[in-house]
């Protein structure tokens, strides 16, 4: 027991005092009281270690009462505070006004009778006033908390959307959505998430529109959380998906609030994270992760070609290595003659098996394309360089790789990054190396297992309660107008299936008896 | 009940799962058997096959009609009693486990005898069930949109298939009825049963979402099934000539044999590959009838993954036990036939008719 009590008492050098400790743990009243004193006192002894803490105390010209100013130096905009608070506040003479009501020069005051929301408040970046008998405080929205400036995407560039992408602050982001649909069925639901972090939430949907069935179970998910902070959009949508173990992502994750904008007219539910310049969209489908806002800015037959490539690099990232691998170590037959003495001749100096060759350059790919991330933008170009160039020559030449293979890892990689959705690019990435394991036992057996075994995940897949393998499986050919080629947008009147709207058309008012708005 | 309404199937589904059912290994043989039977007029005995399947496929929706929100089983249970619906869940539980143990194990030995010649039996077997197992221990509308899903990227084999039509000559057909009709009738005994699995309509059908076009539904089924043997048996009779034709095990892989492209030869390999999905759409139903009967049985819905855990784990041992071959299978496959032919075309026949019997008795009662 003396161990422990050692123990104890090094592990609290490092805290605050023992007295203050003490003082912080005495319950919290819930109202305030009418002394200011005695409510300032309360504020020092419930905020302890916060020196960024600003109590100012006055005498309120107006009605001649003290009263004090409360506020965070580092969230709270102090010019704001100068301007239009202390200077109302202080230097405006007595008018005859007995109302008890403070006049102030800001739109947004609130008031608040209770500790709980005076805390919430001043984390907030809003100034709380105690005045003299009054059981209620004045809060004055002047947050002041460092904001980047909305710019271009940095994750999904886009040559004809709108070049704002979300910011850090979620009041920002929703301004954003609210720009593109200006709506009063824009409805926006709100929730606090994270025991410590306080996390706001909001959920953005079209009341008319959204399934109500799909938006309860996502509020449910995001009520039902038991989290100390959410960090970031995916750390939210990873815990409230519905298959956590599965490789593909289940919730679109983006940067821009006209891609954001339109899921929600077509349907789906957008949840917004405060302090994440990244919304969450669903429910997904998978051929949703294949569609990009450029396909709707530009004209339909060149969108359409391009999501035709996008759909094509999906079979080529996920199976041509493993289809070069089955071919060269199983089904060498299935080659024409001429072709296959070129590439004998490519790997006549290769001594290791395909597989152990593929996986030898996808890795250095991967290792590449990874520290290029990490390094600053100029570096990074010059890592690619290095790898791609330097490496994969030398590796050829020192007959470590054979040509064909560089080539076959090149193209899977090029494949990979054309899919406009960073998530589902990397899901794809991951899905390859198993198939390459398999292709190399079982040749096309294997590859083809795998492929039934990917097909059987992904039918079985939902994403927030709705099929994720819609429209391909269950199969909606009517909705394929916007699948693999994007028609021309007079013909793109329905909204999708898989977001199961409550009304398919488009831009018409026509409410099926679902609707329970 | 509840899980009949839950997990709906479309019509489509609906039709495609019983036309996976029905289209599968057997194709690859059929085209020889009819030969053998009734030589180059064998694909009349897929027309005459297609009007027995349809009238007993008809009789089947009749008979579940007179109780649209339960299986076969539910039926039975209702009209002979506890212990006869145990009985009969029973017995349609070994049947179709009968039927999906043959065929994934047939589906093993083809791909040993023509792909991976080297690889251990068991092992294959494994990588059968592995997505099988995956895919199965769903409930019925991952497998029905699984069936719909292969069905439609499967279109691409048929149309490769008539590629070397272009060398085919239709005289190989003529002359037309040269045995008479007898060999004709005896070859339909082989095409009853490459119609084999629509019987699972008796299950299908409390899952069907728009019941008043099940009728439709099978008929459509059938008739696809129908058009595509006829097709495939034609386009090798006219191929092959009909003394060639039974010298091969399987002509329609050998038909495949002869396309060529410029950058890629032997396309029997990635035909056959490609198969595996197509007798996957026959194998898994069977799979998931089999265990679908018995969560039935132990009064438990929700048993699926478990049962199928048992099921394959004892495939796996007696596989690992013994080495199955092509005979042993065709064995099986022949003792299994008439047990088939009685369950897909007597059975619904004499309950179509003990119900009307029930159902004259029941009328005459109540006045």
């Amino acid at each position: 027991m003396n161990f422990f009590r050692k123990y104890n008492r090094t592990k609290n050098l490092h805290r605050p005092p023992i007295s203050s400790q003490n003082q912080q743990k005495t319950p919290l009243p819930t109202f305030i009281s009418k002394s200011v004193s005695e409510n300032i006192s309360m504020v020092h002894t419930h905020f302890t270690l916060a020196p960024d803490l600003i109590v100012k105390k006055m005498v309120i010209q107006q009605t001649g009462s003290h009263a004090a100013l409360v506020y965070m130096s580092g969230l709270a905009n102090q010019m704001v505070i100068n301007d239009y608070v202390l200077t109302s506040l202080l230097f405006k003479e007595e008018t005859k006004n007995k109302s008890e009501d403070l006049k102030v020069l800001l739109g947004h005051q609130q008031e608040a009778t209770t500790w709980f929301e005076i805390e919430n408040a001043i984390f907030q970046g809003n100034s709380v006033l105690f005045v003299e008998n009054h059981t209620n405080v004045f809060i004055f929205n002047t947050p002041g908390y460092p904001q980047r400036q909305v710019g271009d995407s940095q994750l999904e560039p886009s040559l004809r959307g709108s070049h704002e992408g979300f910011v850090e602050t979620g009041s920002q982001n929703i301004a954003m959505i609210r720009r593109h649909l200006p709506n009063l069925d824009l409805k926006i639901k709100e929730a606090t998430v994270g025991k410590r972090g306080k996390t706001k939430i909001s959920i953005l949907y079209l009341a008319d529109v959204a399934n109500p069935e799909v938006l309860q179970v996502l509020e449910k998910r995001i009520q039902e959380l038991d989290v100390d902070m959410i960090l970031n959009t995916g750390v939210l949508g990873e815990l409230i998906e519905d298959n956590p173990y599965s490789p593909l992502p289940q919730f679109i994750i983006t940067e821009r609030p006209d891609f954001a904008a339109l899921q929600i007219s077509l349907g789906r539910i957008v949840t917004v994270v405060d302090d994440s310049p990244s919304v969450l969209i669903g429910p997904a489908s998978f051929t949703s992760f294949f569609q990009n806002i450029d396909d709707y800015g530009s004209r339909w037959m060149v969108a359409s070609f391009i999501r035709l490539l996008r759909y094509v690099a999906f079979f080529i990232a996920v199976f041509l290595p493993s289809i070069y691998i089955a071919v060269i170590s199983l089904h060498i037959e299935v080659i024409p003659l001429k072709l296959l003495l070129s590439i004998g001749e490519s790997r006549d100096r290769v001594p290791f098996p395909p597989l152990l060759e593929a996986f030898f350059m996808e890795i250095t790919l991967e290792v590449l394309r990874e520290s290029g991330l990490r390094l600053p933008a100029p570096i990074g170009q010059s890592i690619g360089i290095v790898g791609g160039i330097v490496i994969g020559q030398a590796a050829v030449e020192a007959g470590i790789v054979s040509n064909i293979m560089v080539i076959i890892v090149a193209l899977t990689a090029i494949a990979s990054f054309i899919i406009p959705n960073y998530d589902m690019g990397s899901a794809l990435r991951i899905i390859r190396f198993p198939m390459m394991v398999v292709a190399s036992i079982f040749g096309f057996v294997g590859i083809t297992i795998g492929f039934m075994i990917f097909i059987g995940h992904f039918i079985a897949l939902e994403s927030l309660g709705t099929p994720y393998g819609s429209p391909l499986a269950p199969i909606r050919f009517s909705e394929w107008k916007d699948v693999f080629i994007r028609f021309p947008q007079r013909t793109l009147v329905n909204r999708p299936f898989s977001t199961r709207a409550t009304q398919l058309r488009r831009a018409k008012n026509n409410p099926s008896k679902g609707d329970k708005h | 009940m509840n899980t009949y309404i839950k997990n709906e199937i479309t019509l489509m589904q609906f039709i495609l799962v019983i036309h996976g059912l029905q289209v599968g290994v057997g194709v690859l043989e059929l085209p020889r058997k009819l030969a053998e039977t009734a030589g180059t007029d064998g694909w009349i005995s897929i027309i005459l096959g297609w009007i027995l399947t349809t009238i007993a496929s008809l009789i089947i929706i009749q008979v579940m009609k007179k109780n649209p929100h339960g299986s076969i089983l539910e039926l039975v249970t209702q009209n002979f009693g506890k212990l006869i619906g145990k009985l009969v869940t029973i017995l349609f539980a070994l049947y179709f486990a009968a039927l999906s143990v043959i065929i994934l194990i047939r589906e093993s030995l083809f791909i040993q005898k023509w792909l991976l010649p080297q690889t251990a039996f068991p092992v294959l077997l494994l990588l059968l069930i592995i997505p099988s197992y995956l895919i199965v221990q769903h409930n019925i509308r991952v497998l029905a949109r699984y069936s719909e899903f292969i069905f439609y990227i499967s279109l691409w084999i048929f149309i490769v298939y008539l590629i070397p039509t272009k060398e085919a000559h239709l005289l190989n057909l003529l002359p037309v009825l040269k045995d008479g009709m007898k060999p004709i009738l005896q070859a339909v005994h082989s095409t009853l049963l490459s119609f084999i699995g629509f019987e699972a309509a008796f299950f299908l059908y409390p899952f069907l979402r728009q019941k008043q076009a099940a009728a439709l539904g099978i008929v459509v089924a059938n008739t696809l099934s129908m058009l595509l043997f006829l097709i495939v048996t034609i386009a090798a009779f006219s191929f092959f000539s009909p003394d060639e034709i039974t010298q091969f095990k399987e002509p329609v892989i050998n038909m495949f044999k002869v396309i060529e492209f410029q950058f890629i030869e032997r396309l029997e390999i990635i035909f056959l590959t490609y198969y595996i999905f197509v007798i996957s759409t026959t194998a898994l139903p069977l799979l998931f009838l089999t265990v679908f009967c018995t969560s039935k049985l132990t009064g438990r819905q929700d048993r699926h993954s478990r049962h199928l855990i048992w099921f394959f784990s004892a495939l796996f041992i007696y596989v690992l036990m013994s080495s199955p071959t092509f005979q042993q299978n065709s064995q099986w496959q022949g003792k299994i036939a008439n047990l088939s032919i009685f369950v897909a075309y007597l059975l619904p026949l004499f309950l179509w008719m003990f119900l009307w019997v029930k159902h004259l008795f029941q009328r005459r009662e109540l006045h």
